[in-house]
């Protein structure tokens, strides 16, 4: 699971950062849980009804496009990894 | 002059003819076909530990509000008159909602599979793979969320198996229609993201490919709105895998004349 993101000898990568940051700091704000870049989002159920849609506009915004339903997949969610590499080009 | 109406039957085959209204009537050989192929699958069931139980066509209008089908399917259930009856009934628009009925406030005292077959309806669509009224069989889990994802795993794969020996170019997809509970977009796309629901689909001749069974995960929904639990003390999850009988036996018609579809049912060895 780990990455080069994740290693402590390497700085992440802003999309990766940020993104991190939205999900603990916003999204998991009233959660003792907290995720790492490669951490599995949705098993869990930390990420509710409300919260994916949340993400999905954070990216939209940050990204500036849309993102089709058709692309919300667990092949290009998994981890905050995974959702930067797809949609935030990293 | 001829004179059409909706639920006069139109021969899509000689085996079995469909009503503009969806109804289905199977000929000689379509009966053995679907009688055959639903005995492979209640063999599966079995030899898997499923029990199995026989419930009524309709279901009463408590059921489906508990599980809010109405929210998630507003157009889909076809109402029951009838003023001599107490309850207010529907046609069953599944077969697996009879189970949570029935376990409803109990406490099972393990890992529980039910197998059950029956008639559905369904009035939001009706063409020749959308019937109004159509059989299906299921197989209900219910356990640790790590027992329902490893039994829908394990019957994915062994339906995909089967569907292969059966000579059906079918493949197993993560399904991106409304599921239940999914009456809002975030509701939808977390069971989307999630997987919650598979199908295996398989290409039809003419048309566009056609589902022949789902693989489902219901997590804690239908466990948590009936307060079925289990004696040890685990948090119960619950999952199905529904078989649409009248689609396997179209989709075997339409790939292998019916012959050969009979041959290939009897033949394959469905214990594997």
């Amino acid at each position: 699971m780990g990455s080069d993101a994740t290693s402590a000898s390497e700085p992440l990568h802003p999309a990766i950062e940020s993104l991190l940051r939205f999900v603990n700091e916003g999204l998991l704000a009233d959660s003792e849980k907290k995720v790492e870049s490669d951490t599995p989002l949705f098993d869990e159920g930390w990420i509710d009804s409300l919260k994916i849609l949340r993400l999905i506009a954070f990216l939209e915004v940050t990204a500036g496009k849309k993102i089709p339903d058709a692309l919300i997949v667990m092949d290009r969610f998994r981890t905050i990894e995974t959702i930067a590499k797809n949609f935030l080009n990293q | 002059m001829t004179i059409h109406t909706a639920f006069e039957l139109k021969p899509l085959h000689p085996d079995f003819l469909i009503s503009e209204d969806g109804l289905f009537v199977a000929g000689a050989a379509g009966s053995k076909l679907i009688y055959a192929l639903d005995s492979k699958f209640r063999r599966m069931a079995f030899a898997a530990g499923a029990e199995e139980r026989m419930f009524p066509t309709v279901i009463a209008e408590e059921t489906l509000n508990r599980s809010e089908y109405f929210k998630s399917f507003p157009e889909s259930a076809s109402r029951v008159i009838e003023p001599s009856r107490k309850g207010q009934y529907f046609l069953s628009p599944a077969v697996c909602y009879h189970c949570y009925e029935l376990l409803k406030n109990s406490v099972l005292s393990g890992e529980t599979l039910i197998t059950c077959c029956g008639k559905c309806f369904r009035a939001d669509s009706a063409d020749d793979s959308h019937l109004w009224e159509f059989t299906m069989r299921e197989i209900v889990f219910f356990g640790s969320a790590a027992f329902i994802r490893e039994q829908r795993d394990a019957w994915k794969q062994r339906i995909f198996d089967l569907s292969a020996r059966l000579g059906l170019a079918a493949e197993v997809v993560a399904a991106s229609d409304p599921f239940f509970g999914a009456e809002t977009r975030g509701k939808r796309l977390l069971q989307q993201v999630k997987e919650l629901k598979y199908e295996l689909r398989v290409q039809r001749p003419s048309e566009k490919d056609m589902p022949l069974a789902s693989f489902n995960l219901h997590e804690r929904f239908f466990t948590s709105k009936f307060d079925i639990t289990i004696k040890s003390g685990d948090t119960l999850h619950s999952g199905c895998v529904a078989f649409g009988l009248e689609r396997w036996c179209m989709a075997m018609i339409e790939k292998h004349g019916v012959e050969k579809a009979l041959r290939l049912v009897e033949k394959v060895d469905d214990l594997r």
